[in-house]
């Protein structure tokens, strides 16, 4: 009986026969192919240029060797790397980068973390004004506060020098958002957790280490690789505030300010240019490799935001 | 600075006490019951996201607000005027005597009214390209996105390259093939802003393109089937079910683009630097506040622009909304 209903089905799911599924296969990789080699020729563009000398750059111009590799040189590549490293100094803004970034990222965690458990699971007084303000900041669209944060961190708190690092790490590591994203997270967390450890003598502070961070791994992944992600990617905010000891010299910018910087020495080649670059890019494709699912997780936190 | 700071904190304090004690007083017909060791634990485990949101969330807003009303300047901070709407009347005077900042103004405007349908229009054909469950869609989704991966600041700085005015940039190079003359794209008024969106809508539009996607996997597949026997075509099914599927999703990504868009700063900033034809609205308020240190004439930039971006974003909810 069943058998019968499908067949009287008009053209469904079977007029598609095999020749003419190949072909749209076939179709969809050329068209798929075509889709992307636009969108990858700038990338594959910087790839290759980053192997040349800057003759061997003008050379190629014009023709598809601005898109390969000079393989007949590979000296070339590794002098454009080596450049970048040592002359440059990149790997030192690199380190800057990872120190920052690791730090804020723990600090961000604790921070927002602890606030979100007492937010979702603990009864104080004065709750509601706190609750009022989390919605109330994360609800208003404010244009630029960089400048007047900019004064509170320069002229109120001075932080000048070596210390004006705070300056960098500090406004990072709050994050109304993730406050938001870890009450919602912990709130959901069953109370029994909870209490068998209290019956095993944990305090409060303990607890939350203990049971609820283990807990909510998939959350404190995601907001660790977006906080890695936001202060590798930061460069204006840095540039702002971090001093230069002198003419040339930021030994304490992290890598994107420092890779404006890089841009303007004078004869710097197009392929140093690229493989700056590329070694400031490679960490960031590495997390976006490692950390998929909690970056698609994340994608779907952002849509809470509404 | 430092005593503004501290009547806004005390404010701040006295509303929390304030609610406080109201929640302490209440408490017994509330049948809520505090014990002083949770209260004070839960205060401590507070403090720090309290103290480091009043520094660099609240008092940011509260200043930027603030200081619109003022002739701050960085070079004289213990030195704050009141000068009423003074800096707002400055604003529009330099939009009427066609100044940067109406440069500023035209130039945002272009980027947002040429960005937005171009990123989202994108995303959703690459969307539901890769939808397609035909072999190869799982590696042309990662060549989709792979540019989202690139930093805005390298994104400029490679595309500078390609856009490069002498003969052996990529682009020059390539049209030279047709003859054509080497050109400087990021000079020539007429070409900036296009090539600025383009690069823009190429580096983010793989983003938007994963948000579509998760729109669509959660439409069921029933409704196609349906639509299938009732002998839709293609382009009935998208119009009947995939477009209706998608609204919510397509609400979130056009106001979060738009938004995105208007502050556009990175780009025209390390690509040409601050020039009537690229400079915009952020980048504007940027080199006021900063380079020229008149945060108050900033902020009440920044003020007049959160107030359009806010009104514009609420239209487009409303206008969406009504459709539902």
């Amino acid at each position: 009986m069943k058998k019968q209903l499908y067949e009287d089905l008009p053209n469904f799911k079977r007029n598609k026969t095999p020749v003419k599924k190949t072909v749209g296969q076939i179709i969809y990789i050329i068209v798929g192919t075509i889709l992307s080699l636009i969108f990858l020729f700038p990338i594959i563009y910087m790839l290759a240029t980053s192997t040349k000398s800057e003759s061997a750059y003008a050379a190629s111009a014009g023709s598809l060797a601005m898109f390969l590799p000079d393989f007949a040189n590979l000296g070339e590549a590794a002098k454009n790397y080596g450049n970048v490293f040592s002359n440059y100094g990149i790997w030192r803004y690199a380190v800057n980068s990872f120190t920052y970034a690791a730090i804020v990222i723990v600090l961000n965690i604790l921070v927002n973390g602890l606030a979100g458990y007492v937010m979702a699971k603990l009864r104080f007084p004065g709750k509601r004004f706190l609750s009022f303000m989390i919605i109330f900041l994360i609800v208003v669209p404010v244009e630029t506060s960089i400048i007047p944060l900019y004064s509170i961190v320069k002229i109120m708190l001075g932080l000048k020098n070596t210390m004006s690092v705070l300056g960098v790490i500090l406004p990072a590591t709050i994050s109304i958002f993730n406050v938001f994203l870890f009450m919602q997270f912990f709130g959901n967390i069953p109370q029994e957790y909870e209490e068998a450890a209290r019956i095993d003598g944990a305090n409060t502070l303990g607890v939350f280490f203990k049971v609820i961070l283990p807990l909510s791994k998939p959350i404190v992944a995601t907001v660790a690789v977006f906080c890695f992600i936001g202060v590798w990617n930061d460069y204006l905010w840095p540039s702002m505030i971090l001093p230069y000891a002198s003419e040339g010299q930021w030994p304490l910018y992290p890598i994107q300010s420092a890779l404006t910087t890089i841009q303007s020495i004078q004869g710097i080649t197009t392929g140093e240019i690229m493989a700056s670059l590329i070694v400031t890019s490679i960490p960031i494709f590495v997390i976006y490799v490692l950390a998929q699912k909690y970056i698609v997780q994340g994608f779907g936190t952002a849509g809470l935001k509404m | 600075m430092t005593g503004s700071a501290l009547i806004i904190a005390a404010v701040f304090v006295a509303g929390f006490v304030g609610i406080a004690i109201y929640d302490i007083a209440t408490s017994r017909r509330r049948k809520e019951k505090y014990r002083f060791g949770t209260v004070a634990t839960a205060y401590l485990m507070l403090i720090p996201a309290l103290v480091l949101a009043f520094l660099f969330v609240l008092l940011p807003i509260l200043y930027s607000l603030g200081y619109a009303f003022t002739d701050y300047n960085l070079l004289k901070p213990n030195n704050i005027k009141y000068v009423g709407f003074d800096q707002f009347k400055k604003v529009f005077e330099e939009i009427g005597e066609k100044g940067t900042l109406y440069h500023a103004l035209i130039n945002t405007l272009v980027f947002v009214v040429g960005v937005v349908p171009l990123q989202i229009g994108l995303a959703l054909l690459l969307a539901l390209f890769v939808n397609k469950p035909l072999k190869g869609s799982k590696i042309f989704k990662v060549c989709f996105f792979a540019p989202v991966v690139i930093s805005l600041s390298v994104t400029s700085f490679l595309w500078l390259q390609i856009l490069s005015p002498s003969e052996s940039g990529l682009l020059n190079s390539l049209l030279g093939i047709f003859g054509a003359e080497p050109h400087d794209w990021l000079r020539d008024p007429a070409t900036a802003m296009p090539c600025i969106i383009v690069l823009s809508a190429w580096q983010g539009c793989g983003y938007q393109m994963l948000i579509f996607l998760s729109g669509l996997t959660n439409i069921r597949q029933e409704l196609y089937e349906a639509a299938s026997l009732d002998g839709a075509g293609a382009w009935r099914k998208f119009t009947l079910v995939t477009w209706p599927g998608l609204r919510s999703t397509f609400i979130y990504i056009i106001i979060t683009v738009f938004i995105g868009a208007c502050r556009i700063l990175t780009q025209p900033m390390l690509m040409t630097g601050y020039q009537n034809h690229t400079v915009t609205l952020s980048y504007y308020m940027y080199q006021q506040g900063y380079s020229y240190r008149h945060v108050g004439y900033s902020s009440a930039v920044a003020l007049l622009m959160t107030i359009v971006i806010g009104t514009v974003t609420l239209i487009q909810r409303r206008a969406f909304r009504e459709k539902n």
